[in-house]
């Protein structure tokens, strides 16, 4: 009984308004020491930043390419332009199981062009 | 004749208020419709869409995470509502509140026997972050948001306090017009084309808006200079101008 209530409990927490803290996610394209890099950041709608999470890149078909971890809200990783031409995409999971994404688009990849 | 001749310029003249306006294609832009906004910017009587001049203004820029930009280069003269006004389109590079603000030159009106200048300014969120929706620009009289300037439903109220060479004011009085656009409703009295609310002693006003659209709420005060009309001393009303979205209920 005790067990079962304890489930109920687990199972209605799980099923909570995810939107009360969302995460949201930023990526961008900097310089840095090794070259081009994809920046990412993330941060609850709160405004507070995720401890630890992964990061998963997928290309424009929806291949997974890589996955990095995030760490105190950031992550960084080299760009590689040959796959991401037709953009990536680059979804956050925090460690409480929030999710949010970014889509670098091609024109992100090439700003002013 | 000359009285009739004076009466008929006096109905002819459009009962509403003055708005400095600025106005984006968008107040929240998701990363999926795009990277930038686009804004129009005018001086006008928005809810009989009865445009004015406006002048270069002596500044326009963006605020964002603390750091103001100048963009007065990049305003485009245009026409708006049939008058000379600007438009410009701006990237947003990071996610945000971004802050738009205006500082025209003082406006000679001659009904009014004053020189207006109203101090515009609109937010816009970009990418679902709200970061810095309450920010205070420092500008000479502004409308400091206590409810966010945007994501608002129609119906919700707006907040705000009145703050003038920073400091509240008492008792302000804060006029409130709809951007009619195509003139989508009339009003069933002149008074209601501009409502006119006071704050409270800590120069805080509340507003409720009836419906969707844009919103214009102008805080208006004299200042203590005076300036020269024709070599004589005329007052000068100061605007805190904010424009805010209400959204539609879904």
């Amino acid at each position: 009984m005790i067990r079962g209530t304890l489930a109920l409990i687990v199972a209605l927490a799980l099923a909570g308004p995810a939107m009360a803290h969302r995460v949201n996610v930023f990526a961008s394209v900097q310089d840095g020491k090794a070259g081009e890099e994809v920046v990412v950041e993330a941060k609850f709608s709160t405004g507070r930043i995720p401890a630890l999470g992964e990061v998963r890149v997928e290309d424009a078909g929806g291949a997974v390419l890589a996955t990095y971890p995030l760490e105190d809200g950031a992550a960084r990783f080299p760009l590689d332009r040959e796959s991401a031409a037709g953009g990536l995409s680059i979804t956050v999971r925090t460690d409480d199981d929030h999710e949010g994404y970014w889509l670098l688009t091609p024109a992100d990849l090439d700003p002013g062009s | 004749m000359f009285r009739l001749a004076l009466l008929l310029l006096l109905a002819a003249t459009p009962a509403a208020a003055h708005y400095g306006m600025i106005i984006p294609s968008d107040p929240m832009l998701a990363q999926e419709e795009g990277r930038s906004v686009d804004l129009t910017i005018s001086f006008s009587h928005p809810f009989e869409e009865d445009g004015m001049i406006l002048e270069r203004p002596e500044a326009f820029t963006v605020t964002h995470d603390g750091e103001t930009a100048g963009l007065l280069g990049d305003l485009s003269e245009a026409t708006v509502m049939d008058e000379p006004g600007y438009t410009l389109t701006h990237e947003l590079e990071r996610p945000g509140t971004h802050v738009f603000a205006m500082t025209p030159v003082p406006y000679w009106e001659p009904a009014e026997d004053a020189f207006i200048q109203h101090f515009t300014k609109t937010y816009v969120s970009a990418y679902g972050d709200d970061e810095g929706w309450d920010a205070e620009l420092g500008l000479r009289t502004e409308i400091v948001p206590l409810s966010k300037p945007f994501g608002l439903w129609a119906g919700n109220v707006f907040q705000g306090i009145v703050h003038l060479e920073g400091d509240p004011v008492p008792y302000a009085e804060v006029e409130v017009e709809f951007y009619n656009v195509g003139q989508q409703t009339s009003a069933p009295s002149e008074l209601m084309i501009t409502q006119t609310i006071k704050a409270d002693a800590d120069g805080v006003f509340t507003y409720a808006a009836p419906s969707a659209g844009w919103w214009g709420f102008a805080a208006l005060n004299t200042a203590p200079e005076t300036m020269d009309q024709d070599g004589e001393a005329k007052a000068v009303e100061l605007g805190a101008v904010i424009w805010v979205h209400f959204e539609a209920w879904q």
